[in-house]
């Protein structure tokens, strides 16, 4: 039992974390239509820009996320204005654009930083022990910024006139250009709320595991795993996806070992796909 | 107007002096292949083979270079960065043909030697791997040659001196469930069971970033230790703070590769990780072996890259290019032959012995001393050198 709620508990943590990868991921593909291979590097440098910020400037470590944030969606939306913009239509080019900015930062990084990890630790350490079941501090912080996020995002997109062009966009951009939403104003600011996502869970993440110029390579793998689970541009299903995808790794993991969890979750998202390929929300937001 | 030509000869003597004191043979330079993981989690063995290659060479082109066909040539070092994959090491072995090369230090893991060994073997090409595969050496391909030996022949002296720090009747070995991870796991489960200690192996999929899972399912067997293994240094970093944050206080061990430092600082300083044992490819704590890096700076003005592993690399790249000279060529075949009648010894590092015979069937093995490292209590009690005897 004490290792039922281990897992349990490791699961949710791990969802959460997740799901602010998976939003931003699926948010980019809902709207624009853009599969954005670059998402992971966006995570890495999340992480670098705080740790520079704590390790260099000597800046607090919230003060430091919340450059973190403000660095990468500046550069997603510089990127998605001068460079994605003029190709957006086109699904080959974007794949190669956004797969080569990847490619640009974490080039970048290891030139800058070097390949070994870096000391970069979370302020908060420790962890609750209820008898053998524990929950790490940092995790619970995390967690919590991790949700209030989620709200907020949820609170823009549903509660906003913002949130409900962007989601005109998503259901049908002509009709949606027609009633004077303007894409070319849109379209970065949806790049860069995505990227400031998963900059901000590599802020959050990176000091509680580990940073160096690889940890974005198993991101993006995670994030497409897990917005095709929950249907490929959908807000609901990614983030119910990204707790499911969580919670099955953490109860795989631990019952049958880290090899066998790994193909737990594959296994199970070629069984959806075969049996619901429009993903757990079953609603396809946009025809790819 | 006197004054002129004057100041040209002063120039000119002026010119002379910043010119390199040795001189190379015009058109003639050698490339020597580096390759190893050289980003990713265990980038840091592959950028030591590098760092061992560029000191090899520095040194050597002190000298004048090596010497082929009667010209003394300069060394230039070609890196390669082949990811820690089977595929990456074949397509390095191609892309270092390609530019004519015939003599590659590295590369680093099993998959990698697996990948290597028969594309080497086709583009007739000298490598040195520094994997513990359990076929890391085999008769069929005599190009290959050995760094060190693996877990077979020295783990067994590293768990007899755990045993005296840190008591132990069961130890749960991680690592990756690729044969970088199971050839080695594998065999320190082997030695540790031959001390009369259980054992459980953990095997983790290459790219996993959080451990939690698995440390949760590692803890529920109650081991006294547990064994990170062959896992790369940032994994075995994040899982030694994960174990930490779990409630583990035993004692955690490598019996792998090197990477101590980056242990130390992924998972947080010597406090957390508390207590621990690991195996030290050379005694790092000799001055003269130490006294490498000094070199390496000196020469090269700069770091180098790669913690202890460079100095285990170092001797196989310097007996290389020795073995050019002897041979006066850098023809693969050439140069193996030269290489097997050298005795095995490095100014640093000291005396060794060609090994591998009797795992292997093939003596292309370097072994030198190697060390234990034990850290209790939060303190580093240091490197402890251990003697080895030919086969």
């Amino acid at each position: 039992m004490d290792q039922f709620v281990q897992a349990a508990l490791i699961g949710i943590s791990l969802g959460a974390q997740y799901a602010l990868l998976a939003l931003g991921f699926t948010l980019i593909f809902g709207i624009l239509g853009v599969v954005n291979f670059s998402h992971g590097g966006f995570y890495m440098l999340g992480g670098y820009v705080a740790y520079s910020c704590v390790a260099f400037l000597g800046l607090p470590y919230p003060l430091a996320v919340l450059v973190a944030v403000a660095a990468t969606a500046a550069l997603g939306w510089v990127f998605e204005l001068f460079l994605l913009e003029r190709l957006v239509d086109d699904h080959l080019a974007t794949l190669m654009l956004t797969l080569g900015l990847y490619l640009v930062i974490s080039t970048g990084l290891l030139t800058v930083f070097g390949p070994l990890s870096m000391e970069f630790a979370f302020p908060v350490t420790g962890a609750l022990h209820m008898g053998p079941i524990y929950v790490p501090r940092e995790n619970l912080i995390v967690l919590a910024v991790c949700l209030t996020a989620i709200a907020a995002l949820w609170l823009v997109l549903y509660r906003t006139d913002l949130g409900r062009g962007l989601r005109a966009l998503a259901d049908d951009r002509a009709v949606a250009m027609a009633q004077g939403l303007r894409p070319k104003l849109l379209f970065p600011l949806a790049f860069a709320i995505a990227t400031g996502l998963a900059g901000l869970t590599g802020a959050l993440v990176t000091p509680i595991l580990s940073l160096s110029p690889g940890v974005g390579d198993p991101v993006l793998a995670t994030s497409f795993l897990t917005v095709i689970l929950g249907g490929l541009g959908s807000l609901e299903g990614a983030a119910l996806a990204a707790f499911v995808v969580g919670i099955v790794e953490a109860f795989s993991s631990v019952y049958f070992g880290g090899s066998i969890g790994a193909l737990v979750l594959f296994v199970l998202v070629l069984l959806l796909l075969v049996f619901r390929p429009t993903g757990l929300m079953g609603r396809t937001v946009r025809g790819a | 107007m006197t004054g002129e030509p004057t100041m040209k000869r002063q120039l000119f003597a002026a010119a002379l002096l910043t010119l390199p004191a040795t001189a190379f043979a015009d058109d003639c330079e050698m490339k020597l292949g580096a390759m190893g993981p050289m980003s990713g989690g265990a980038a840091q063995w592959g950028l030591a083979m590098n760092s061992a290659a560029e000191l090899a060479a520095a040194e050597v082109n002190q000298e004048g270079g090596v010497k082929i066909g009667g010209k003394s040539c300069k060394v230039v070092v070609v890196p390669y960065d082949s990811k820690y994959t089977a595929d990456g090491a074949a397509a390095g072995s191609n892309a270092l043909a390609a530019q004519d090369i015939h003599l590659i230090i590295g590369p680093v893991g099993s998959p990698e030697a697996t990948g290597i060994k028969p594309v080497a073997a086709r583009n007739e090409q000298v490598a040195w791997n520094a994997s513990y595969a359990k076929n890391a050496l085999e008769p069929k391909f005599p190009l290959m040659f050995h760094i060190g030996p693996g877990p077979s022949g020295w783990a067994d002296a590293v768990i007899k001196r755990a045993m005296q720090e840190f008591p132990m009747k069961s130890v749960a070995l991680i690592a990756p469930n690729d044969q970088g991870g199971t050839d080695i796991a594998s065999v320190d489960a082997e030695a540790y069971k031959a001390n009369g200690i259980t054992t459980t192996e953990e095997y983790y999929q290459r790219g996993t970033t959080n451990f939690a899972p698995i440390v949760t399912r590692i803890l529920a067997g109650k081991p006294d230790a547990v064994d990170t293994a062959s896992s790369p240094p940032g994994d075995a970093g994040v899982i030694v703070k994960q174990l930490r944050l779990a409630g583990f206080t035993g004692a955690i061990g490598r019996l792998g590769g090197p990477g101590t430092a980056e242990i130390v600082r992924v998972s947080g300083g010597l406090d957390v990780l508390k207590n621990f044992y690991w195996f030290e490819t050379v005694p790092t704590e000799d001055p003269k072996v130490r006294a490498i890096d000094d070199e390496y700076r000196k020469l090269l003005g700069k770091d180098p890259i790669g913690g202890t592993a460079v100095w285990a690399d170092l001797p196989a790249a310097r007996m290389t290019l020795k073995a050019v000279s002897i041979a006066g060529t850098d023809d693969a075949k050439a140069v193996a032959a030269a290489l097997r009648t050298m005795p095995v010894e490095d100014p640093n590092i000291g005396k060794g012995f060609w090994a591998g015979k009797k795992q292997f069937g093939i003596a292309q093995e370097l072994q030198f001393p190697f060390g234990v490292g034990i850290i209790k209590d939060g303190k580093n009690l240091g490197v402890e050198r251990q003697e080895v005897k030919p086969e």
